[in-house]
């Protein structure tokens, strides 16, 4: 079609909002309608173009809909599918009108050109108007039974379109089984694809409220229908075989041999060209062997070169997306991948999101063997143009020193930074090298040095000054001038915008002072009396509190705030291993993209920008916590620092084996755990004597994860004694959970006391904990909480699972149990029903 | 679910909508706008490619000037979204005739959501393959079948075989000339120490073929390549010839390459797509043989003057020539004047990619040109910018020469039922290389 003249008419938004031009439309339309004429479809085709490019640029033409209809009555083709596309967009804003499209959609809907009976079946389905669908099931039962396959695939999707108009009238008019005998019977793939998803989607959402439904979607799952997809995988469309490798994800083997067969069935798929179909049969392939750990090892040796290959074809954003899914590969298993470290290179035309990726992966695949070349790749990019890129790279090269044992050669580098004088570069590795002495307090002397040597005045970056000053008060005593830069900095106070360079030099000050008091002293004071005058709340507390304890006893003072150091010796993991497994399980989706699991960012409470409400909720909760001062801590928190990295619930185990002198590390300010603000605040606040129960409680708080320090002596439980030191990993949890059936199921209430004390996750993990029941997971927030639990007789290694999900607004818990030892279940439950009624009892 | 695509969106630069199709009723028609208030005019726009706002996540791609953006509102598939816009774009490109850009979409709205309908229903991709699916979507736009005795539509035949067993092609083709075209098309990217070390080298390759043959035939290719031969001499138990084999490191291939063949007999063999297509692509680390050695000095003679000198050997067969090497060597952005010399071919400095573009014809082998330049700089008030040389980039064309040694030892097509072949051309193999190096 394509008429010469379409550039004319031209759609352009700077027109006036249409008015005079939709009513002309409308004339010229009625004008048309009744028309006979020769070329008259032309002259309509024209019409409508113009109707439909003002409906795509968002002038409101419903106004002409009946005309659209009178003129519909067409043998045009073309005619008919902008006629249709059009009724589709606006039928659901006039119902009254759809009315009037009923009658020639469902004449076209008997038509003998199977084309037309497709598409008008397909545009009566995408109506979408509730009180329409009495005329839906007739047609599409017979689209279903024509014996065009255009048409079934179009009318196996209208069901399903059907059923999102009205679940009911879908299941009344038995539409489900029709489908299902398709799928299985049906002799064209792309019938029986739409079948399958028409059916996955409709079973389960079914499956909450209908038993059959639950049956039937476990049934997609059996052996024979699994088999009867994979063997005839070929003949489906690339799309298609996406969708059937999702089904047999979750296909339960029932042997080895089973696992076998289906592996050497799909194994031909990772030579497929489509990205996303190589990717699902990883998935399958990872999910089978799972329980199988020397197989899994060979599967990811299996599946490398397909990735990397996928990874270095097609567009960015397409090895964007594989390049996520290696990426978390490359985290899970970093020594399968580490003598392949060259292909996560940066290519110098790569966006910064793929330069990102790589850069990651290369600081988890460094080891040993290849710990020199990587760390000489990352600095060349230290002098990349993209200053981000740029940057990422220098923390890169101190994440690998943290990870290392051998720093020698990478400490040398990263003061070489130092020498590079560009700003940015400065600031990073200054950031980096008070890490690094944090944790490897024996490379002081070659650091500070250097450091020493740097001007304050170099260096704008608040983190960058921030490190500086932190080494200032730190090693105030290898410093000669110490005492004088820092009373240099402090005579400049007003000039300092950052509340955080202000704290540090506070705490510098003390800490220089403790040491070389003489030469501090006058520093010192100017800083506490600025600090106390200080608007921002942080610093004026801080200086006060150091101000009242020195004046209560120097000795005392030293020890809170400068007591002997102690090594970091483990730094806080990224993620929670619960969290990465379930991203883990969630392969080939936009969990790997965002690297959270799916219920973080798909349930509607964890919408929007959760994690800071998240925050502010656990937050009002905490009693030490004063309101006023935690948002200016928030809003500090804005920059993550290194150490305590991305991580947002573990990285207690760091401080907390810092332990006293924690809190004084720079990194602290810009933690956004609640309980090291806690931790901070008690020792800030007046509470001084604190310290000590609020660090270990911080410590349990934040451990979480059944690790075996539960502190409390385990009650004797009635019947069943159980571990009080048990242990089992995530994957082993969830490869049980898949396995084992479910022994039993239960409803109790909980005490209101229970309730309310259950305002996060993490209360009742405690309690469970000191009734020697383990959380593997938890999440949720009020009123929901799911927890997962497990626990180990006492004897012998036999492992109870259960499944809680406890509703806080009707004090209801319901437990599922599952059990290696069916016979001892009940008294589990049991133990687990008292555990859980003593919640919230003091 | 593993796909299910909320809408999709095509937008301009500016963020005005060019057309929008919506599957599902479960995100809101203002989730354009949360993309260009939230996306497009935020700094974020190159950072990441899939971004997630107020519940819904946006799944999107520039193509010229243009973005595509995918809406998903569950946790969906993301390498499936990027594999059908790239999908997508293909089909609207052989529909446009090769551009694909704003104007093309203006002028062809109708058509596009014509496609955009067959393509994806409720959100599940259906099927993209333009052989099939220009059968009935016609850019004249199939006319009606009542004016015509239902025995000559061409329709319901079409309509069959959109969901066919050979998706791929259409059965009736047929040919005057029948004629196969098969290129081999690498790039290399290459890193080089100052003293001319190659210190990492791979290959990304692609056999593109073009095919015009009549009816449903069956193709056999083979190459060089390690597996392949040896395979090829154990079934037929005689030992392997000698001769350079090619070791590949991964292969994959088009939709119509039987990959059960492929796994057990280690032949490829298809029934080929009609026109245009990329049978394989594949991927080398070992034993890469360069055609060319670039050796730039670079020698920055205080603030305002620099002297560039490259000199490129070709290292191939002295009978072999190169055609239409063209070198780009960057040089900084503040570059004022440009003077050179070269001993072969033409140079120009072309601003916009800041870049010196050395053109040379023909090449041939064991031959060496240079250019020297000497290149004025504005002299910048502040502090001089550090500038980070780019890599020099280098694109050629070598007849029957690849970096990796590939070659193609056979193409048969199996089913010579009606016909004959008239011309297996095995046309040019060109090379693609990306020089980087190090200072």
């Amino acid at each position: 079609m394509a008429p010469p003249a379409a550039s004319q008419r031209y759609p352009s938004p700077s027109q006036p909002s249409g008015k005079s031009e939709v009513s002309d439309l409308k004339t010229q339309l009625r004008q048309l309608a009744g028309s006979r004429a020769p070329g008259v479809d032309d002259s309509k085709r024209d019409l409508y173009k113009k109707v439909i490019s003002y409906m795509t640029i968002g002038i409101d033409v419903s106004s002409v809909f009946g005309e659209m209809v009178m003129c519909s009555a067409t043998s045009d083709i073309v005619l008919k599918k902008m006629c249709y596309l059009y009724v589709g967009n606006y039928a659901k804003g006039n119902p009254d009108l759809s009315l009037l499209t009923i009658n020639f959609l469902q004449r076209d809907c008997k038509d003998e050109d199977p084309m037309i009976r497709g598409l008008a079946l397909r545009s009566l389905c995408s109506l979408r108007v509730p009180n329409l669908v009495e005329y839906l099931v007739g047609p599409l039962g017979s689209g279903l039974k024509d014996n065009n396959s255009y048409v079934r695939t179009i009318a196996v999707t209208g069901v399903l379109k059907l059923y999102h108009i009205s679940p009911s009238t879908c299941i009344d008019a038995d539409f489900p089984p029709t489908l299902k005998s398709l799928m299985l019977h049906d002799s064209d793939a792309q019938v029986v694809a739409n079948c399958l998803s028409a059916l996955q989607e409709i079973w389960s959402l079914e499956a909450s409220h209908s038993e059959e439904a639950c049956r039937e979607k476990e049934s997609l799952l059996s052996k024979p229908v699994i088999y009867y997809f994979l063997n005839r995988i070929k003949d489906f469309n690339e799309w298609a075989q996406c969708l059937i490798l999702e089904l047999a994800v979750k296909y339960v083997p029932s042997d080895s041999n089973d696992i076998f067969d289906i592996m050497n069935l799909l194994e031909d798929r990772l030579q497929h060209a489509n990205g996303a179909v190589v990717l699902a049969t990883v998935k399958v392939f990872l999910q089978l062997t799972l329980s199988m750990t020397d197989v899994h090892q060979q599967v990811y040796e299996r599946i490398k070169s397909p990735l990397l290959t996928l990874v270095s074809s097609g567009s960015p954003e397409q090895s964007y997306a594989i390049l996520s899914h290696l990426h978390l590969l490359v985290v899970r298993a970093p020594f399968i991948f580490a003598a392949d470290y060259k292909h996560f290179y940066c290519q110098y035309n790569e966006p910064s999101y793929v330069k990102k990726l790589k850069l990651e992966m290369l600081t988890a695949v460094a080891n040993e063997s290849n710990t020199y070349e990587i760390v000489t790749e990352l600095c060349e990019y230290a002098a990349n143009v993209d200053i981000a890129i740029a940057r990422e790279s220098i923390r890169a090269v101190g994440k690998i020193a943290l990870q290392q044992y051998d720093v020698n050669a990478i400490v040398d580098r990263l003061l070489q930074f130092l020498e590079m004088e560009k700003d940015y570069v400065t600031a990073e590795t200054l950031v980096l090298v008070k890490d690094l002495l944090r944790k490897y307090p024996q490379w002081s002397h070659d650091c500070i040095s250097v450091v020493g040597s740097i001007s304050s005045k170099n260096i704008q970056e608040p983190k960058g000054k921030a490190a500086l000053i932190w080494m200032l008060g730190e090693y105030a005593q290898d410093m000669s001038d110490a005492p004088y830069i820092l009373e240099n900095l402090i005579e400049n106070w007003e000039e300092e915008h950052s509340a955080e360079v202000r704290l540090h030099l506070l705490t510098a000050a003390m800490k220089c002072f403790f040491k070389r008091a003489p030469e501090t002293q006058k520093a010192l004071g100017i800083a506490l009396a600025a600090g106390v005058a200080d608007f921002h709340q942080d610093v004026h507390d801080r200086a006060l509190f150091y101000y009242r304890v020195l004046q209560y006893d120097v000795h005392v003072a030293e020890r809170v705030v400068s007591p002997p150091k102690q090594a970091v010796s483990v730094f806080a993991d990224t993620q929670s291993s619960e969290i990465k497994d379930r991203i883990f399980d969630e392969f080939n989706s936009l969990s790997v993209i965002y690297q959270k699991p799916s219920y973080m960012f798909t349930d509607k409470e964890h919408r929007g920008p959760f994690e800071f409400s998240d925050e502010l909720g656990n937050i009002s909760i905490t009693p030490e916590a004063s309101s006023d001062i935690v948002p200016a801590q928030q809003y500090e928190a804005n920059d993550k620092d290194l150490l305590l990295g991305i991580d947002e619930k573990d990285d207690n185990k760091g401080l907390s084996s810092n332990n006293g002198s924690a809190y004084s590390a720079p990194s602290l300010e810009n933690s956004s755990n609640i309980t090291s603000q806690m931790q901070e605040l008690a020792i800030s606040g007046p509470a001084t004597s604190a310290t000590t129960p609020q660090s270990s409680f911080g410590f349990d708080d934040l451990l979480g994860l059944g690790l075996s320090t539960a502190p409390a002596p385990t009650p004797t439980p009635p019947l069943l004694k159980l571990n009080p030191r048990a242990a089992l990993d995530p994957g082993a949890f969830q490869q049980k959970w898949r396995q084992l059936p479910l022994s039993l199921t239960q409803e109790c209430s909980v005490n209101p006391q229970g309730i309310a004390a259950l305002t996060v996750p993490q209360s009742l993990i405690r309690h469970m904990q000191s009734h020697s029941i383990h959380c593997i997971a938890s999440g949720g927030q009020s009123p929901n909480f799911k927890f997962f639990f497990f626990a180990q007789k006492e004897s012998e290694p036999s492992n109870y699972l259960a499944e809680c999900i406890i509703n806080t607004s009707s004090a209801k818990a319901q437990i599922k149990v599952k059990a290696d030892e069916q016979s001892t279940s009940q008294a589990f439950t049991t133990v687990f029903e008292t555990a859980l009624s003593k919640f919230g009892m003091p | 679910m593993p796909v299910a695509a909320s809408a999709i969106y095509f937008l301009n630069l500016r963020g005005d909508v060019l057309i929008n199709r919506t599957y599902r009723d479960d995100v809101g028609g203002n989730m354009v706008d949360a993309f260009r208030t939230h996306i497009m005019q935020t700094k974020e726009l190159g950072n990441c490619p899939v971004r997630q706002i107020g519940g819904c996540s946006f799944v999107y791609m520039r193509i010229s000037n243009v973005y595509i953006v995918i809406v998903v509102s569950s946790n969906a598939n993301v390498a499936c979204g990027f594999k059908f816009v790239v999908e997508a774009v293909a089909l609207f490109k052989s529909y446009f005739g090769g551009a694909f850009d704003e104007d093309a979409i203006r002028n062809n709205f109708v058509l596009i959501y014509e496609l955009l309908d067959e393509i994806m229903d409720f959100g599940y991709p259906q099927n993209l393959s333009p052989e099939i699916l220009k059968l009935y979507i016609t850019q004249e736009g199939v006319r009606s079948p009542f004016s015509s005795k239902p025995k000559d539509k061409p329709v319901p035949n079409a309509t069959l075989q959109v969901t066919g067993a050979v998706g791929w092609r259409r059965e009736g083709l047929a040919y005057k000339k029948n004629e196969v075209f098969l290129d081999i098309v690498e790039s290399v990217n290459l890193l080089m120490s100052s003293k001319g070390n190659v210190l990492r080298c791979d290959v990304t390759g692609k056999v593109l073929m073009k095919c015009f043959l009549s009816g449903m035939p069956d193709l056999k290719l083979g190459l060089n390549d390690k597996i392949g031969l040896e395979k090829e001499s154990e079934m037929k138990s005689r030992p392997a010839k000698s001769g350079k084999t090619i070791e590949l490191d991964d292969v994959t291939f088009h939709q119509c390459v039987n990959l059960t063949r492929f796994n057990s007999e280690k032949t490829v063999s298809f029934v080929p797509p009609d026109g245009e297509f990329e049978l394989m692509k594949y991927r080398i680390t070992e034993g890469v043989n360069l055609p060319f050695r670039v050796l730039p000095t670079i020698k920055e003679l205080g603030r305002t003057r620099m002297e560039v000198n490259v000199k490129v050997k070709s290292v191939f067969g002295a009978k072999m020539f190169a055609l239409g090497v063209v070198v780009k060597i960057p040089v900084p952005k503040q570059t004022a004047k440009t003077n050179f010399q070269v001993t072969t071919g033409r140079a120009k400095y072309n601003p916009s990619i800041d870049c010196l573009v050395w053109k040379i014809r023909k090449f041939p082998g064991q031959t060496e040109s240079t250019l020297s330049a000497e290149i004025e700089l504005i002299s910048t008030m502040g502090e001089k910018k550090s500038w980070t040389r780019p890599p020099i980039q280098m694109e050629f064309q070598v007849p029957m020469f690849t970096a990796s040694g590939l070659r193609v030892r056979f193409l048969k097509v199996q089913r010579f039922d009606f016909y004959t072949l008239d011309s297996t051309i095995l046309s040019k193999i060109q090379c693609r290389v990306f020089k980087s190096l190090c200072n």
